[in-house]
């Protein structure tokens, strides 16, 4: 169990020090905060966002993947999740290695069917989830790419195409900053309160607190002298939208990604702790708070230095294209995590990226980490799968 | 970590504009050896046509840097092509200075008549207008991505343009007057007189082609 946990926690480290480097990126780049604040910033958020909204995606890894049923040995699950853990593990550390831009989640589902396949055969695979959580691998970036066209489009007409740009800037901000609270208060109220009405969620907790946003960042925007350049003034304007939405980011990230490294460590605890059983009861809220604690320690300890290194690298991102693109992929990923999805956030940050580079917003991107994604989407789950079944082979050999 | 690193690449616009400065600085150059070519000092023209050597081959280097970081993988706001044939038309700016610079060189000046050394000055003045005007199209054009293709800038942008092509046409009507007159002298003038002065006027009114060429470009990108 010890060793299921520290190799969990690992993982989480793992998912900070290198992952989250993804996802605040575009805010770091576009100088929107400086690698210290993004990693308090990540931190914070991502422990939140793990802890409160990381549970529907945990328990698709933890059980949604495998027919649990199928298993009456609880060794089985703590060797297995072992096995998926070192697996994704050394294929993310070869992929890293080798430049390679592999998803940390498509590595942990691929380790999870991969010990299922050995134990079982084909049967024990919920193909029809598994194929849900690849079809949502393939659209989440699609979607991201969409919703961030359209919303950069919407910056340019409601503010950057306006005869004053600035002042436009000035009300439109306060907006998209509601928008996003919008979202954050309506998950708050499904996944924190237990509602299961959306609607009633959104008008009685998401628009709500969306407003009030809206109404305190109206006050705290304030054009205090007008820059010679209208956009330079936008873009400022911006740069204080980005931190919030960079958290936003965080926030997400935390939510979705916190799975990767806790969900297989909740199958293993629960059946350690109760038998068999124990895979009925939700996952205990401690274990997303473990996961949530490694992912801020790998920000603290590693993280921020990659995003010192990110945030010199990308100098031709502007915040109201770094805005676009943290909003919509925040968004993208919050929704996934709702429906329980595990989804690789980079991809969904990429897909956000490429998105504004179609509404012309980017100047240039360069478009062969697209076929590098594509391949790593058809590469990793058989690899990871592959290593695992070997790794659970040994171990039930050995143990 | 890597995606960053792959996933944005560098934004042509600034080399473009350091590109264009260079340019414009091998023009001005240009300019004041024309100046010096009219006030007679020989000297002083020859050090400046050598310096204007150099400053197009600075050009030609930062073009070479362009071509080589435009990879066609790049996803950018305008079409590569389109920034491939503006770099190329706005380094043909500076070759044409060169070329003007090469024909100042060949000969001592001094047999040329006034009335007709006027209107070539005239004609340097204009060119380096041309391609100071170049210089800001470029920059306005990186304006209008900044802001997302207004509508407002690209009316700017548009401006700017057709300052560049009423400069050219002023220029080619220079140099056909400058013809004539060439030819009503050729009594008077002695072979190699007229043919380096209708060089040296073909190549600066080059210099206005090659400036439109490359607005036209800028046109073309706004269109995309």
């Amino acid at each position: 169990m010890l060793i299921t946990i520290a190799l969990g926690f690992w993982m989480a480290w793992n998912i900070g020090a290198n992952d989250v480097a993804n996802s605040m990126g575009t805010a770091v780049g576009a100088k929107a905060i400086t690698p210290k604040q993004a990693a308090v910033i990540a931190g914070l958020m991502n422990f939140i966002g793990a802890y409160f909204f990381g549970k529907s995606v945990t328990e698709t890894i933890r059980k949604g993947i495998l027919d649990i049923n199928m298993i009456h040995n609880p060794m089985v699950i703590v060797y297995g999740s072992l096995a998926a853990l070192l697996a994704a593990s050394i294929w993310l550390i070869f992929a890293t290695y080798n430049g390679l831009p592999v998803s940390t989640t498509h590595s942990i589902i691929g380790g999870v069917v991969g010990y299922g396949l050995v134990y079982a055969g084909t049967a024990i695979v919920d193909w029809w989830k598994l194929g849900q959580v690849v079809l949502s691998w393939i659209l989440s970036p699609i979607l991201g790419a969409i919703v961030a066209f359209f919303v950069f489009l919407a910056v340019k007409r409601s503010i950057l195409a306006r005869e004053d740009p600035l002042g436009s800037a000035r009300r439109w901000a306060p907006f998209w900053t509601g928008l996003a609270f919008v979202v954050i208060g309506t998950m708050f109220y499904i996944k924190v309160l237990h509602g299961s009405n959306l609607l009633k969620g959104m008008v009685f907790y998401g628009i709500p607190v969306g407003f009030a946003i809206f109404i305190l960042s109206y006050a705290l925007i304030k054009v205090r002298f007008r820059p010679k350049d209208p956009y330079l003034g936008v873009e400022r304007i911006f740069r204080k939208v980005q931190v919030v939405t960079s958290a936003y980011v965080a926030l997400a990230h935390g939510s979705n990604d916190v799975a990767n490294a806790v969900g297989p460590i909740a199958a293993a605890y629960a059946v350690l702790s109760m038998g068999l059983k124990g895979m009925e009861v939700p996952v205990p809220r401690w274990i997303l708070a473990l996961g949530g604690l490694g992912i801020a320690i790998g920000i603290f300890t590693y993280g921020y230095k990659v995003m010192e290194t990110v945030g010199k690298r990308i100098t031709e991102l502007t915040n109201t294209r770094g805005f676009s693109i943290d909003f919509s992929a925040a968004t993208v990923i919050l929704v996934a995590s709702w429906l329980g999805m595990p989804i690789s956030t980079t991809h969904v940050v990429v897909g956000a990226v490429v998105g504004v580079g179609l509404a012309r917003g980017v100047k240039a991107i360069n478009t062969s980490i697209l076929k590098d994604i594509i391949i790593s989407w058809f590469v990793t789950v058989p690899v990871a799968a592959a290593i695992s079944a070997v790794i659970f082979k040994v171990f039930l050999l050995v143990g | 970590m890597q995606v960053w690193m792959k996933l944005f690449a560098k934004s042509p616009f600034k080399p473009l504009i350091k590109h264009s400065e260079a340019v414009l600085e091998t023009v001005e150059t240009l300019e004041k050896a024309i100046n010096a070519w009219y006030n007679g000092n020989y000297e002083e023209m020859r050090d400046l046509a050598v310096e204007v050597d150099r400053l197009e081959d600075v050009a030609d280097r930062i073009k070479e840097g362009i071509r080589d970081s435009l990879n066609s993988k790049l996803m950018m706001a305008v079409s590569r092509e389109d920034v491939l044939i503006y770099l190329h038309m706005q380094d043909k700016v500076a070759d044409a200075a060169e070329d003007t610079a090469k024909w100042l060189l060949v000969k001592k000046p001094g047999a040329v008549p006034d009335e007709l050394k006027a209107p070539i000055i005239q004609m340097g003045v204009e060119s380096i207008k041309a391609a100071k005007l170049v210089h800001k199209a470029i920059v306005q054009m990186d304006r209008v991505i900044e802001s997302g293709f207004a509508e407002k800038e690209i009316a700017e942008e548009y401006g700017i343009i057709h300052e560049i092509e009423s400069v050219e046409s002023k220029i080619d009507g220079l140099d056909t007057k400058l013809m004539q007159k060439v030819f009503e002298m050729e009594g008077s003038l002695s072979w190699g007189d007229g043919l380096y002065i209708l060089n040296v006027a073909r190549t600066l009114s080059n210099i206005s082609d090659k400036a439109k060429d490359a607005a036209e470009r800028i046109r073309l990108m706004m269109n995309k």
